[in-house]
């Protein structure tokens, strides 16, 4: 025990025990003293890399599930109080390392006077991270036994690897150890870590160590979002405890509720004001909400004199009782769930946000080929050209009399008879974290906004719904733009303001999708379903429950001669969606950074 | 001249089983796997004229069945060449079966079922066929529609043969046959090969075919650099998107150093 304590404890001496330079613990002024050394010039950062290593890590076979991050701060700040164990100061070095959730990388690498070999350097760290085993404890030579592989299988990573130890050496004399060939190098507080090596995961350096803070370390380390998810969970319940006393009150303001009364009133005395529509709401399809949206907001202002111009989801009536299956039962609780049909009023049209321009661009071009397509009709009485083939029919015709006469065929862009309903959840879980900056509702939202352009410039027609649910009470079905509704600023505008919230409840969701697009005249209907994980709420909607309600929900669409689709960034999904959807009507996207684009591709390929 | 094809599994044995059966056989497997190569090698084995179509969007039933044409003695009917497989016995073979329009393809049901005739509606012609005919078809999975796509029913009438990549020993020894490339070249493009395809959908679109890598196999021994050589087979017709071009010319180069 105590031999490979000692053994760690050097190591762990050398990840954050830096005795050249005596240097705050922020990584910026670190870097700043240590320019003398490194080549700033010439530096390559992360961030330009970031998409490459993840595709190249891929392609040496590394787990598509993991997250690529910079260890900067975070690692800082997470190893302060082992640092102090040591040495009572903080002092860092940015070092390639990986737990079981993501590889870390160094924020940029500019060790070498040459742009291409600090490129390189990324990709021999982001191979190495795939080759290191996780588990081992003796770094060295299982650093070693990795470059060696590399180094026999790619001849490009043997050049390399020559030219980068060499320079590294010439201006590291502290590095010498790493040409030992000893597998126990005796370390001294001179060593320097070695820039090309994958140091180990922190925490469970730790836990090696036994040291007291092995709690905390691990926590603020690897389970940062379990208790963010927590955290969303509660706040979650609390609302819908809330809910519970208030009614529908935690959703629209006292306010809104009397401007619903006094619509009423209203509308009778001036007919100009006609938002029979919206009244009308049965027909959830039937309802149109062009410019009337605008004025209903300016209206809400000038007669309940709301001062604020927030955003507020405007219901549509006392919405409808839907069955949901009981699988248990084996049978359908009638008129059990509550559907709340509604529409964010007070939205700001906005055009296309330019984040998404070169998208669309790119997008453009695949657009460009499908709507190349023509189709040949044959057997006209009249059109563009002969059809020498029905016109020698004819003269080979035994009895001419008889025949149609029909010799002409014409080319016409071919009209596209489909109608795609996508329904979109926004579910609580959609506030995760994508990166740093980015949460899974904004790519949701992304991809919302690339396919209906898409679709616009296709003319196919469509229509776009978003759901999440507070237990059979209230299934809250956002209309943001319906079969109907041109598609424009104003949808954009719905999109933009889509607000995570609630639960799940998919099975009603996915009934209400298909009362919808069966009234579409199109010849073929598509529901596409937008997902991040399992269907679930805080009733017994969860687990089996959810599951086979939704599985029955989406048979049902089936029945209607519709065609279901599922596309998820809930890398677990495998485990259900085979069962819910079949095995070739759902898709699941790793990188929900991907998720616009692949969207649109996948509707593109779905209906070519 | 007779066609080289290395079996990937039991794949011979079966389609001869079904050629005794006189079963239709469908076979799934992404392009550029062997599909094309296999059938052609079967017809010489089994003594039987491969007629091939092409299957698309604007295929008619008139281009499988046949049609009038005109010369000056007047209007006379050409088969077309699934009536001639079935007529003179042969194996018809549609491949991408998926692209073609079901208007079409619903020709060939009764001949896929035990009936085993079919009709011309314009000659008023019900052709039995030939103890000798065989349907053979073939489509990529990979291409999901809900527009097309085959009737379950009318798959279930098939023996179906999955293609995928041959395993990386029978890929080097193709590339050795085909290309004449020397065995180390041959294990690295292998290699390649076997790291692109780790990609998934949401990476690249395809994966790299068999054919692909007997063409860069082929350009090398044409003398051409085999960094170049992956460059213009495997890389460029992978994909433009520029992230993922950068990596493969980043792999590519890691496997055969760039010549400066
Ligand atoms: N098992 C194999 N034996 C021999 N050649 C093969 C084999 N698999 C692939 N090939 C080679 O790959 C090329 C492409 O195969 P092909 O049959 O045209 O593919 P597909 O029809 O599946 O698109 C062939 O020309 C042949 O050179
Ligand atoms: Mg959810």
């Amino acid at each position: 025990m105590s031999s490979k304590v000692s053994h760690l404890f050097s190591w762990s001496k050398v990840l954050f025990e830096d005795s050249f330079e005596k240097v705050g613990i922020f990584a910026d002024s670190y870097l700043r003293q240590k320019a003398s050394r490194l080549h700033e010039e010439t530096g390559v950062s992360f961030e330009s890399k970031e998409k490459s290593l993840k595709i190249f890590y891929h392609l040496l076979g590394g787990d598509k599930a993991k997250e690529l991050h910079i260890t900067d701060k975070r690692f800082i700040e997470t190893s302060r109080t082992l640092l102090e164990k040591f040495s009572g100061k903080g002092k860092s070095f940015f070092l390639a390392w990986q737990d079981e959730k993501a590889l870390y990388f160094p924020a940029t690498l500019s060790y070498f006077d040459d742009k291409e070999l600090n490129d390189m350097h990324y990709y021999w760290l982001c191979a190495m991270l795939s080759q290191v085993n996780l588990q081992s404890s003796n770094i060295m030579t299982e650093n070693a036994r990795a470059a060696a592989f590399l180094i026999k299988k790619y001849p490009g990573f043997q050049d390399f690897y020559k030219q980068a130890k060499n320079l590294l050496l010439q201006n590291y004399p502290e590095l010498s150890y790493i040409d030992s060939s000893q597998s126990e190098v005796l370390l001294d507080d001179k060593s320097y870590p070695n820039p090309l090596w994958i140091y180990p995961c922190i925490s469970t350096n730790a836990k090696l160590l036994d040291f007291n803070d092995e709690e905390e370390m691990g926590r603020e380390d690897g389970k940062k979002d379990k208790t963010e998810e927590l955290k969303m969970k509660k706040k979650a319940n609390q609302i819908d405890d809330e809910k519970e006393t208030d009614g529908l009150l935690l959703f629209l303001p006292e306010s809104l509720m009397s401007f619903m009364e006094q619509v009423n009133v209203d509308r009778q005395e001036n007919d100009s004001f006609d938002e029979d529509a919206l009244y009308n709401a049965a027909d959830l399809d039937e309802i149109t909400l062009g410019k009337k949206d605008a004025n209903l907001s300016s209206r809400v202002k000038m007669d309940l004199d709301i001062s604020s111009r927030e955003v507020e989801d405007y219901p549509l009536g006392d919405g409808f009782l839907r069955d949901e299956w009981d699988y248990k039962k084996g049978i359908y609780l009638k008129k059990y769930v509550r559907i709340y049909p509604q529409v964010a009023i007070n939205v700001e049209p906005i055009p296309l946000p330019k984040r998404l321009n070169a998208m669309m661009r790119r997008i453009q071009s695949e657009l460009d080929l499908m709507e190349l397509d023509r189709i040949k009709i044959d057997n006209l009485p009249y059109g563009d050209e002969i059809n020498f083939d029905a016109w020698i029919e004819y003269r080979g015709h035994q009895n001419r009399s008889n025949h149609p006469q029909r010799f002409f065929q014409s080319f016409e862009k071919k009209t596209r008879d489909i109608s795609t309903l996508l329904l979109a959840d926004i579910s609580l879980s959609t506030e995760a974290g994508v990166t740093q900056d980015i949460r899974v509702i904004d790519m949701i939202k992304d991809s919302l906004m690339v396919f209906s352009e898409s679709l616009h410039r296709l003319e196919d027609s469509f229509g776009i719904y978003a759901f999440s649910s507070i237990k059979n009470k209230k299934v809250n079905f956002h209309i943001v733009k319906n079969f109907k509704e041109k598609y424009g600023e104003l949808a954009r505008g719905r999109i933009e303001v889509l607000k995570p919230g609630y639960y799940t409840r998919l099975g009603a969701a996915v009934r209400e999708s298909g009362k919808i697009l069966q009234k579409q005249q199109s010849q073929n209907r598509l529901l596409l379903i937008l997902s991040d994980g399992k269907p679930n709420d805080t009733d017994r909607y969860d687990g089996r429950y959810g599951i086979e309600d939704t599985k029955k929900a989406i048979d049902e669409v089936r029945q209607m001669g519709i065609t279901p689709f599922c596309i998820t960034i809930d890398v677990e999904a495998r485990e259900y969606l085979p069962y819910l959807f079949g095995r070739n009507s759902y898709a699941v996207i790793r990188d929900a950074k991907k998720l616009p684009k692949v969207l649109t591709e996948i509707y593109m390929n779905l209906t070519k | 001249m007779s066609s080289y094809y290395l079996p990937q599994a039991n794949e011979v044995e079966l389609f001869e089983a079904a050629a005794g059966m006189n079963l239709p056989v469908l076979i799934k497997g992404p392009t550029g796997c062997g599909k094309t190569r296999f059938i052609e090698t079967m017809g010489e084995k089994l003594d039987r004229e491969v007629y091939t179509v092409v299957c698309h969007d604007d295929l008619s039933a008139a281009d499988l069945v046949g049609r009038h044409l005109i010369d000056e003695n007047g209007t006379y009917w050409q088969d077309g060449p699934l009536t001639k497989a079935v007529r003179n016995g042969g194996i018809c073979y549609l491949d991408e079966i998926i692209e073609a329009r079901k208007d079409t393809t619903v020709v060939l049901h009764s001949l896929a079922d035990y009936r085993r005739v079919l009709p011309i509606d314009r000659t008023g012609e019900l052709i039995e066929a030939h103890p000798d005919f065989m349907l053979v078809v073939s489509y990529n999975p990979g291409y999901q529609n809900v527009l097309k796509g085959m009737k379950p029913s009318t798959k279930q009438r098939f023996i179906s043969l999955s293609f995928t990549y041959p395993k990386p020993e029978i890929e080097k020894e193709v590339i050795l046959k085909e290309s004449g490339v020397d065995e180390p070249t041959a294990q690295k493009l292998v290699n390649i090969a076997g790291e692109i395809r780790q990609l998934s959908d949401s990476d690249i679109q395809e994966a790299v075919s068999t054919r692909l890598l007997i063409y860069a196999a082929k350009l090398m021994v044409k003398g051409f650099d085999p960094y170049e050589a992956c460059m213009h087979s495997i890389v460029e017709s992978l994909s433009d998107e520029e992230d993922v071009l950068e990596v493969l010319r980043k792999l590519i180069s890691l496997h055969f150093s760039k010549a400066e």
